[in-house]
C-alpha cells in the first residue's frame, strides 16, 4: 500500500488540510479496497487491519465500518478466516483464491480509475 | 406480517405492529427473548422477501444460532447476523463507543439491501452498559429516534431480572420511550413451569393484556392460551 506519510512529505502545509480531508474521504468511501490491499499479502485480524491503515493513511477507519465488511466478504466467499495458532482470541483473515483473483482486478480498476479521474482535471 | 410470524401471536395482538416501531421485548433469563425476537424477524422477512439484522452484542454467531435451532427456529435468507464477538474482544483495551458502532453497522447493511425493514438488537442492556447514568436517558432518546427515522421495525431485547438489569434499573426510560413492550416471564404452577407472554404496550395497535402461555415445540415457539 502507498504510505501516505511518504508522499505527503512534498506538499505544502497550507494544502495539507485539504489535501488530508481529500484523501481521507477517497479511503473511507473505498474502505473495501484498502481492507483488500493490506489483505493481499498476509493474514490480519480486524484490529490489525484498522492499525495498519492508520499507520499507512493517517486515516481511522472506524470499528463499526471495517467488521461488517470482513463479516460480509467471508460470507462472499472473498475471504477466509481462521484462529491464529495458540490464540483462540485472534480470528485472521486471508483472501481465498476466488477473492485474491476478484482483488487484483478490482485493484486494477481502482488504480486505473484514479489515474483517469486525474488527468480529467485541468490545471 | 409479525402477527404470522410466531403461532398464536394473532391471539394477543389484533393489529398489525406499525412499521418503524421501536418494541422492547423484555424479561428474565431464560424466558426465551432472544428464541421470539428472531423467530418474529425471521419468519416475517421470509414472508417478505426484505432483509434484517440481527445485532448480537454478547454471543458469537455460531453459539446464537445454536441457541435458534434447539429451539426449532431456523435463518431466512434475509436475516443477517452481526456479532460484536471479535470487535469487542480485539478492542478490550480501547472499546468503541457501541451506539455509534451500531449506527454504522446499520448503515453497512443498509447499503447493501435495498428492502433492510427489521433490526434485532441482542441486548440494549449491553449496548448501554458504557453509557452514562447522567446522560442515558437522553442517548437513548436520540437512539430510539434514530432507529425510527431509518423507517427499521425494531425489537431490542431488555435482560429485566433484578440481577442482570443493571443500570436500566435505575432510570427505566426505555419503556416509555419504546413504541411497544412485550413482557415474557415465567409463572411456578402446581403442574409445573409455564412461560407466558404479555403485550403491556403497543401504540396503534389494539392487543389483549392477558398473559398467555409461551411453548417451544419442534417447529419453533407458539402461543397457547391465557394463564392465569
Amino acid at each position: 500500500m502507498v504510505r501516505l506519510r511518504e508522499t505527503s512529505e512534498n506538499i505544502d502545509e497550507s494544502q495539507e488540510d485539504e489535501y488530508k480531508k481529500i484523501i481521507d474521504r477517497t479511503i473511507k468511501i473505498n474502505k473495501d479496497i484498502f481492507i483488500l490491499s493490506s489483505l493481499l499479502n498476509k493474514q490480519m485480524c480486524g484490529y490489525d487491519l484498522i492499525k495498519e491503515i492508520f499507520q499507512d493513511c493517517d486515516v481511522f477507519l472506524s470499528q463499526g465500518t471495517v467488521y461488517p465488511i470482513l463479516y460480509s466478504l467471508e460470507e462472499e466467499g472473498i475471504l477466509q478466516a481462521e484462529f491464529s495458532k495458540g490464540d483462540m482470541r485472534s480470528k485472521r483473515y486471508s483472501l481465498t483464491p476466488k477473492g485474491r483473483e476478484l482483488a487484483q482486478k478490482r485493484l486494477d480498476d481502482f488504480a486505473k480509475a484514479i489515474l483517469h479521474v486525474s488527468s480529467l482535471i485541468r490545471r | 406480517m409479525f402477527r404470522d410470524a410466531i403461532s398464536g401471536l394473532d391471539r394477543i395482538l389484533n393489529a398489525e405492529i406499525p412499521q418503524g416501531s421501536v418494541v422492547l421485548i423484555t424479561g428474565g433469563e431464560g424466558t426465551l427473548k432472544s428464541g421470539l425476537a428472531f423467530g418474529l424477524a425471521s419468519n416475517y422477512l421470509a414472508a417478505r422477501g426484505e432483509h434484517g439484522l440481527y445485532a448480537t452484542l454478547e454471543q458469537t454467531e455460531e453459539s446464537h444460532m445454536q441457541n435458534m435451532k434447539s429451539l426449532g427456529l431456523s435463518k431466512s435468507n434475509g436475516m443477517h447476523i452481526f456479532d460484536y464477538w471479535d470487535m469487542r474482544r480485539e478492542w478490550k483495551n480501547r472499546e468503541p463507543d457501541l451506539i455509534k458502532t451500531t449506527g454504522e453497522v446499520i448503515d453497512f447493511y443498509e447499503d447493501k439491501h435495498e428492502k433492510m425493514t427489521v433490526l434485532v438488537l441482542d441486548s440494549l442492556n449491553a449496548l448501554f452498559y458504557l453509557s452514562d447514568e447522567s446522560t442515558i436517558r437522553k442517548d437513548m432518546y436520540h437512539f430510539f429516534s434514530e432507529l425510527r427515522d431509518r423507517g427499521l421495525t425494531s425489537f431490542l431485547i431488555k435482560e429485566s431480572s433484578t440481577c442482570a438489569e443493571g443500570r436500566l434499573s435505575t432510570t427505566k426510560p426505555e419503556n416509555f420511550l419504546a413504541d411497544g413492550v412485550i413482557e415474557l416471564g415465567a409463572i411456578e404452577r402446581t403442574e409445573g413451569v409455564k412461560r407466558f407472554i404479555r403485550i403491556t404496550k403497543m401504540r396503534s395497535a389494539k392487543h389483549s393484556m392477558e398473559k398467555h402461555q409461551l411453548v417451544v415445540e419442534e417447529d419453533g415457539l407458539h402461543i397457547l392460551g391465557p394463564i392465569y
